[in-house]
């Protein structure tokens, strides 16, 4: 029978290039052109974990990103490691979304795929980090979801127990499928992909969606179907007294000892 | 859209202990609430937890919703999701605030699904300013590249939603003569909450060493440790300034700190009245972890460093040398132990 | 001309700096201080499908062909260059099987070389030199239905761990390339050589003390095979030196450059001061164009040329990559100091390791020869 599972992944400027993005300050926004991009480090865990289960029980592996198709190197990362399909949903009106938008623009999609048995996303992305589209969406799905989740347990075909961590500990949760959850860095070890793996990439189906395709709803996705968004943005005033001690080394410490009893910090 | 709705903070407990979270953002809370005349309540659920109801009361709470019921004992992800869903729908509040702890962090967009309204994460400060000549809740959040922090705003959807990390403001007042009504809300738990999830099992270990969020100083070390093969000369710094050992990411990925204790902007934020950082050149992802500190002390041996832009005191040097000698320093002073 | 890789060839190369960066680069220098075949890192190399990027899947090889290959050797040995020389040794059998040698051979021998489960060696050098191999003098004897093989060869690298040795002999006033499986009475491993570089790859003499093979150790023709042989090595083992040196010359250049970014030495990094700069940015130009001579001369490969078409591209490959590896990485001990000779900073194994690259698939100067009798013909 084989489980039917979907893998959202968002494809993110390279962490080592953060310090190379640009802010458009008076638009509010980013400028990530010509920065190195990977698949979100948390998604391949993701992913990781459906090529686990689908080694285990058989089935199909659904990748789906938000995104322009200019670049696909998180799709392609992910058809080489082992994921069967993807689907790319790219569409203007999908654009500049807060997390609830983008859950929305998520779940249209999924209604026009059809019916997964689980969902897995990386708890949080390196760039906004905001941890929500997965609980969002399992809300809108109607579906059960767990957020830092660190061991998939299989009960039997149709239910599951995980361990999703706390600060100082974790809970175990028992869950139904369908699921959605939520994964960290310790679930498991991602696979690299394989020569095998990279050449089949060419073989495998690549579905491109526009918001006619999925049916969305204008009011619910992109920036119209957002809640939130930036305002402005500002140089953030630290306020710091950026005082450099100078002198030999025993001068300088001295000095910033005798600095820090002033300010009453020790 | 009600703009007289109420100021609301929702409480957590766990295992009857109230998170400290939940006191940072009442202090907010109040400031909001006087700022644009109209109450501040927190909502609690749990069972057996009237007695941090009243906490939340002595802390600014001038209402409380309490709601209590044996099967709420442990966080349970539908029933808890449903039941706040449930009351905020009711009562209609304008701001609804949650700690990002690890609950909070799935609570809250669960709570903002259901309610189709907005969610900004991680918010670093808020405060009621001017938009295009309009009045605004604003939500400063830290942006990318540099010191940029965006202000985000909420103009339609009610009730405004946030998550606050904990560590970043500080907590309210205690003022065991203040009065507040605490508001028995019988829950309307249901069998069906448990039918596709349930939480079987909470463990909680106390955490080793001092706490990073309740911690007055912090030491933090980064990259740079290297040189001196490792941590062991921050802990020597933290024992003498009475403080908590922290790290950055490489130093994380390096094995000298657990997870629990990266300072970051995907890790923790604390807000000590002193914090150190040893060997960490500055990146933007990690400052954004200690902006809220009161002082600010760094070393690097790189003069350009970014660290330097946003320290107060700062020691430009070779670790090696300047540690030891920093160490030696501080003993000359053998201040009492700040708790 | 699109000069843009591809997205095949991208995600290989991310593949396999992931690899180099997350498991051989911890451990390195551990591999190098022990100076033993890395089994290990072998097996690995094998499950990730890289060994076998040459040979057909019919045969358990993944065929992604040359280009594929160069990317490959040179984003190891940016890291761990003995692997990425393991890469070009390790495949000159490989590829004298499947091009020359019979279906049983093929079907016998390459799946278990492509996976890593074994490893090969080929062997021409003896003690009249490796440059002049019309003169070798082992010789292999037709008696009935067998060779009886005698002689010596040398300075051959993973002859000891190997489980299936490559090497041509004299038969008549001819030559005969020949297959020998480990334990084979009268084929024995002796000395290991001491070498400066590349120190987990065990280079040895060996022996073929009145060993008898019969026809099927033949890897084709009887008499054709120096003319194998010398195809072998300037198609494998030529690009494979080149490879290595490109990653040799990228490793020591990036490590420099990220060393003078933050070493600081009156009162701001080195990477300020135009010495430093000045070159820095030799061995910049430098890498670049190595990385397109070899690149152009691998992808003329996949697209079918023979290495007779490029004869003089793969001798100019090999010959400028090597150089431009030793020069990086003496250069970069140079902007390193005291950093530059301390084991722990890499490049003073990386220059090591150069340094073996000269004599690796025909010796720099035969690289001229080759490229001068060429173009004055």
């Amino acid at each position: 029978m084989g489980l039917e599972i979907l893998v959202c992944i968002k494809q993110v400027p390279h962490p080592d290039h953060f310090s190379e993005i640009q802010v458009d300050a008076g638009k509010g926004r980013v400028i990530g052109e010509g920065i190195p991009v990977i698949m979100n480090p948390l998604d391949r865990h993701a992913l990781e974990e459906a090529l686990r289960n689908k080694e285990r029980f058989s089935g199909r592996i659904t990748v789906i990103r938000m995104g322009r198709p200019r670049v696909q190197k998180a799709v392609e990362e992910a058809l080489a490691m082992g994921a069967d399909r993807a689907v790319l949903l790219y569409d203007t009106a999908f654009a500049r979304p807060d997390t609830l938008a983008t859950a929305f623009t998520l779940f249209y999609a999924i209604q026009r795929l059809g019916k997964f048995d689980l969902i897995y996303c990386g708890n949080e992305t390196v760039d906004s980090g905001t941890a929500q589209v997965g609980p969002m969406l399992a809300e809108l799905l109607d579906i059960p979801q767990v957020s830092s989740v660190q061991e998939v347990s299989f009960i039997d075909e149709k239910s599951l127990e995980v361990r999703r961590a706390l600060e100082h500990g974790y809970i175990k949760v028992r869950l139904k499928l369908p699921a959605l959850l939520s994964v960290t860095r310790d679930i498991n070890t991602p696979r690299l992909p394989t020569v095998q793996g990279i050449m089949e990439v060419a073989q495998k189906e690549l579905i491109i969606w526009n918001a006619k395709d999925i049916q969305a709803p204008p009011e619910s996705v992109g920036l119209k179907g957002s809640s939130i968004y930036a305002a402005s943005v500002h140089e953030y005033k630290t306020g710091r007294c950026r005082e450099i001690m100078q002198g030999s080394t025993e001068e300088k410490v001295r000095r910033a000892v005798a600095r820090l009893k002033e300010l009453g910090a020790i | 859209m009600s703009d007289s709705g109420e100021i609301w903070v929702i409480g957590e407990q766990r295992l009857g202990r109230l998170e400290e979270v939940s006191l940072e953002l009442l202090s907010k809370g109040t400031a909001l609430s006087q700022r644009i005349g109209v109450a501040l309540s927190a909502v609690l659920l749990g069972d057996e937890v009237e007695k941090i109801a009243r906490e939340l009361v002595f802390h600014g709470a001038e209402k409380v919703y309490l709601l209590e019921d044996a099967r709420l004992r442990y966080y349970q992800s539908e029933a808890y999701a449903r039941l706040l869903a449930g009351v905020i729908e009711e009562h209609e509040p304008q701001v609804v605030l949650i700690g990002a702890t690890e609950i909070g962090k799935e609570l809250a967009p669960k709570v903002a699904a259901k309610l189709k309204t907005g969610l900004t994460a991680h918010c670093i400060d808020l405060y009621v300013g001017e938009v295009d000549d309009a009045p605004h809740i604003i939500y400063v959040v830290p942006g990318w590249g540099g010191n940029l922090v965006m202000h985000i705003i909420c103009p339609q959807k009610r009730p405004q939603m946030a998550t606050v990390k904990p560590g970043v403001f500080s907590k309210a007042v205690k003022d065991e003569n203040r009065k507040g009504k605490i508001i028995r809300v019988k829950p309307d738990v249901r069998d069906e909450d448990f039918r596709r999830i349930e939480t079987v099992e909470v463990v909680e270990e106390s955490p080793k060493g001092k706490s990073l969020e309740l911690a007055d100083v912090v030491v933090c070390g980064g990259w740079g440790m290297n040189a001196l093969g490792g941590f062991s000369k921050i802990q020597e710094l933290a024992d003498i300034l009475g403080g908590a050992v922290a790290g950055t990411r490489p130093a994380m990925d390096k094995g000298w700190v657990k997870e629990a204790r990266m300072i970051g902007q995907s890790g923790k934020t604390v807000s000590p009245g002193l914090f150190v950082s040893l060997g960490a050149s500055g990146a933007m992802h990690y400052t954004t972890g200690f902006m809220g500190s009161k002082v600010v002390l760094a070393v690097d041996q790189n003069p350009q460093a970014p660290i330097f832009q946003m320290a107060d005191i700062g020691v430009v040097g070779d670790l090696c040398e300047v540690l030891p000698c920093l160490i030696e320093e501080l003993k000359k002073y053998r201040m009492p132990r700040k708790s | 001309m699109d000069f843009n890789l591809g997205r095949e060839h991208e995600l290989l190369r991310d593949m396999v700096k992931e690899f180099a960066d997350n498991e051989l680069a911890p451990r390195a220098l551990e591999l190098d201080n022990k100076g033993e075949f890395f089994w290990e890192q072998v097996k690995r190399s094998g499950q990730l499908g890289l060994i076998g990027v040459i040979n057909s899947k019919e045969y358990g090889g993944t065929a992604m062909g040359h280009l594929a290959r160069m990317i490959l050797i040179e984003e190891i040995s940016r890291v761990y260059p003995p692997l990425g020389f393991f890469h070009q040794t390790g495949n000159l059998l490989m590829y004298a099987i499947e091009t020359f040698g019979s279906e049983e051979q093929k079907k016998e021998y390459l799946p278990a070389l492509c996976k890593g489960a074994k490893v090969s060696a080929l062997a021409l050098t003896e003690a009249t030199g490796g440059s002049d191999p019309a003169n070798m003098q082992t010789q292999a004897i037709l008696e009935g239905n067998d060779y009886v093989v005698n002689g010596r060869k040398s300075w051959i690298t993973a002859v000891d761990p190997a489980d299936v040795v490559g090497f041509v002999a004299k038969t008549g006033d001819k030559f005969s390339a020949f297959i020998v499986e480990k334990g084979t009475h009268g084929f024995e491993v002796t000395r290991r050589e001491e070498t400066i570089g590349l120190r987990s790859l065990p280079v040895n003499e060996f022996a073929l003390i009145n060993c008898r093979l019969t026809k099927e150790n033949l890897i084709g023709e009887e008499g054709r095979g120096l003319a194998s042989a010398l195809t072998t090595i300037a198609t494998i083992g030529r690009t494979g030196a080149a490879g290595v040196g490109l990653g040799i010359a990228r490793g020591c250049y990036e490590i420099a450059l990220k060393f003078a970014k933050e070493r600081v030495l009156y009162g701001k990094p080195i990477a300020a001061l135009q010495a430093i700069q000045f070159t820095l940015a030799d061995m910049n130009v430098k890498i670049e164009a190595a990385k397109w001579l070899c690149y152009s001369t691998a992808w003329q490969l996949d697209q079918g040329k023979t290495s007779r078409d490029l004869a003089v591209d793969i001798a100019r490959c090999k010959l400028y990559a090597v150089d431009v590896a030793n020069r990086c990485a003496h250069k970069a001990v140079d902007i390193m100091g005291a950093y530059g000779l301390s084991p722990e900073y890499r490049v003073i194994g990386l220059l090591r390791d150069a340094l073996e690259l000269g004599v690796a698939a025909g010796s720099q100067e035969v690289m001229k020869v080759t490229i001068g009798a060429t173009i004055t013909r």
